[in-house]
């Protein structure tokens, strides 16, 4: 029995906003233009991107919204009626509200009946485990079909009043992914027959490393301590203190490349990956810098996937957190040729504690 | 570990070696990370005391493993010459390391009599005794597996400890004088590893010993650093 991903769709809000521009939309911290931010744009190698708030930080589409649309047009684009989906499988970072889960107020929005419903929490990661909850349902024989869908609205977070309510100079890892994270939403339908040509899901593997590292990208708690934003007697004391902030800890950002490629070298030698029969690789790295440092370990390891078979659009689409991979397998559907038999290797390691999830897919014809 | 931009390893069982010996220390840097000493540096709760109990420790370690790589030297027949030789230049640039350690220690508040009367911890038992008699083996070729974790260890701590420890204490890089200079040098010292890799690694047998006693040796090293707070 395999389950086959029939469909994609995106939805990247608004138009594509260049380097020069964002701070005009995400707006000036205490007023003074970003020291860092050419040195991290150099390194991260976005050029464009997409918002889902303004200039007057209005939100213009709302997460949930976000991924009801990329879910419309992955439904648009396949076979299957909306009515007939067993199942809705939902993953962000933040949803709109702290409570209920993300994926009710998707299935609203989406105007989906009778479905069993699975929200995955995380951060990058979050994609695949949403992905994986729907494929192992499909697999279990329990439905016929599933629609996987994953959203980002992180420049909520980025607004310079954040940081000017946090008050007192900005940091480093408090700072820096402004510059790398944006907004937008990936969907992928899910069916245990194949239609057109299509992807068979081979499997999806994950490694998570949270017991022996650190928090290494958060929201949550202040720059030192490990104190709950709830823990506060107030919220607006949690945000004064900077409790609120996303924050990176770009000491520990190595370790996801070591994690990555050590997955990899698992998987080879568990038997469930031949590096050479690789034909795409479509890795959620975060910035250029890294995929310079994975290919590079991969190289020293003799694993190496050669580097015209990779494949991404971070640079024109941005960095959507969890909806990165889909909207790269959407982009990649869509405009990079790909025939019967041919093998995909999709990565997607996370910095938040450290999770890195795999999964392989080969080119079918119905 | 930094990557080369070229596989320096060339040849396939070479190759498999090192992808053995990527995955052990990638796991080893796991089991670091479970240590309570190491969970305070990361997590920003390290002290003072917290490093002098780490040098102390250290030191033992440092002094005895001069001494297995002088053994190990002395096991490699002819048809190892070169191999010998290379063992020998490590084991010369190394077998005085302890003084600038034990330096370190006096710099960062303790005793030198402390020092120089410690003991080996449990941890520090165990692996010398493993170095010692893997170090009397005839060709004992797994000693790569040995050299592999200790001088990752190496760059490790110039590369992420020093600065770290001299973060959590207020140091200017006056008391990690050792944890720096290894680092420096152990780099270079990799770049050896990776040749003598291709160089000794010539079949499953081999592969198989260096991957085995890298895994001991990164086992033992940790519970080493685990009994740092035993004593």
């Amino acid at each position: 029995m395999s389950v086959y991903i029939t469909s994609t769709g995106h939805h990247l809000p608004g138009a594509p906003v260049d380097n020069e521009r964002i701070e005009e939309v995400l707006g000036q911290v205490h007023g003074r233009p970003s020291r860092l931010k050419r040195r991290i744009l150099k390194s991260n190698g976005i050029r464009t991107r997409h918002y889902a708030i303004d200039a007057e930080h209005r939100t213009t589409v709302s997460n949930g919204e976000m991924a009801a649309l990329a879910g419309r047009d992955c439904l648009a684009r396949g076979y299957l009626a909306p009515s007939r989906i067993d199942m809705l499988s939902v993953a962000t970072s933040q949803g709109d509200l702290v409570l209920p889960g993300f994926g009710s107020m998707v299935q609203a929005d989406l105007d989906l009946a009778d479905v069993e419903l699975h929200t995955s929490h995380g951060i990058c990661s979050s994609s695949l485990m949403a992905l994986k909850a729907a494929y192992t349902a499909l697999k279990a024989e329990e439905h016929d079909s599933a629609l996987v869908i994953a959203s980002e609205l992180a420049s909520r977070l980025f607004k310079a009043s954040r940081y000017a309510a946090a008050g007192g100079g900005l940091d480093f890892d408090a700072e820096f992914l402004r510059w790398m994270l944006s907004d937008g939403a990936g969907a992928l339908l899910l069916e245990r027959r194949p239609r057109g040509r299509c992807f068979r899901i081979d499997w999806i593997r994950g490694f998570s490393h949270a017991d022996a590292y650190p928090v290494c990208m958060s929201v949550g708690q202040a720059r030192g301590t490990t104190k709950s934003w709830q823990d506060y007697p107030t919220y607006a004391e949690a945000e004064a203190a900077g409790a609120l902030l996303l924050r990176q800890d770009v000491r520990l950002l190595d370790n996801v490349v070591k994690l990555g490629v050590d997955g990899l070298l698992r998987l080879v030698d568990q038997g469930w990956l031949e590096v050479a029969r690789i034909d795409h690789l479509l890795c959620h790295y975060s910035s250029h810098y890294f995929r310079g440092k994975i290919f590079d370990m991969l190289t020293q390891a003799g694993a190496a996937i050669p580097e015209e078979r990779w494949y991404t659009n971070l640079y024109e689409r941005g960095n959507t957190g969890c909806a990165s991979l889909f909207i790269m397998l959407d982009e990649f559907c869509r405009t990079r040729p790909h025939r019967e038999g041919e093998r995909l290797l999709c990565v997607v390691p996370e910095s938040g504690r450290f999770n890195t999830l795999y999964m392989q897919l080969t080119v079918v014809e119905e | 570990m930094n990557a080369p931009m070229n596989p320096k390893v060339t040849t396939a069982q070479g190759q498999a070696c090192l992808q053995d010996l990527m995955r052990i220390w990638f796991d080893f840097e796991r089991q670091l990370g479970r240590v309570p000493l190491l969970r305070r540096l990361t997590q920003g709760r390290f002290t003072l005391a917290d490093y002098r109990l780490l040098l102390l420790h250290l030191r033992q370690q440092v002094i005895e493993g001069a001494r297995w790589i002088s053994r190990g030297a002395s096991s490699f027949d002819r048809d190892f010459a070169d191999v010998r030789s290379r063992v020998i230049g490590h084991a010369r640039e190394e077998h005085r390391d302890y003084e600038m350690l034990e330096a370190d220690y006096v710099a960062a508040g303790g005793e030198l009599a402390t020092i120089q009367q410690g003991r080996r911890n449990v941890g520090s038992e165990a692996l010398h005794g493993f170095m010692m008699h893997r170090a009397g083996q005839p060709n004992p070729v797994d000693l790569i597996g040995a050299m592999w974790i200790i001088e990752g260890l190496g760059e490790k701590m110039a590369g992420d400890w020093a600065q770290r420890i001299d973060a959590a204490t207020g140091g200017d890089g006056r008391y990690t004088r050792f944890m720096r200079y290894h680092g420096e040098h152990d780099e270079a010292h990799l770049e050896t590893l990776y040749a003598l890799i291709d160089r000794v690694c010539t079949g499953e047998a081999e592969r198989q010993a260096i991957a085995r006693t890298a895994r001991v040796v990164a086992r033992l090293y940790a519970l080493q650093l685990e009994e740092v707070e035993h004593g």
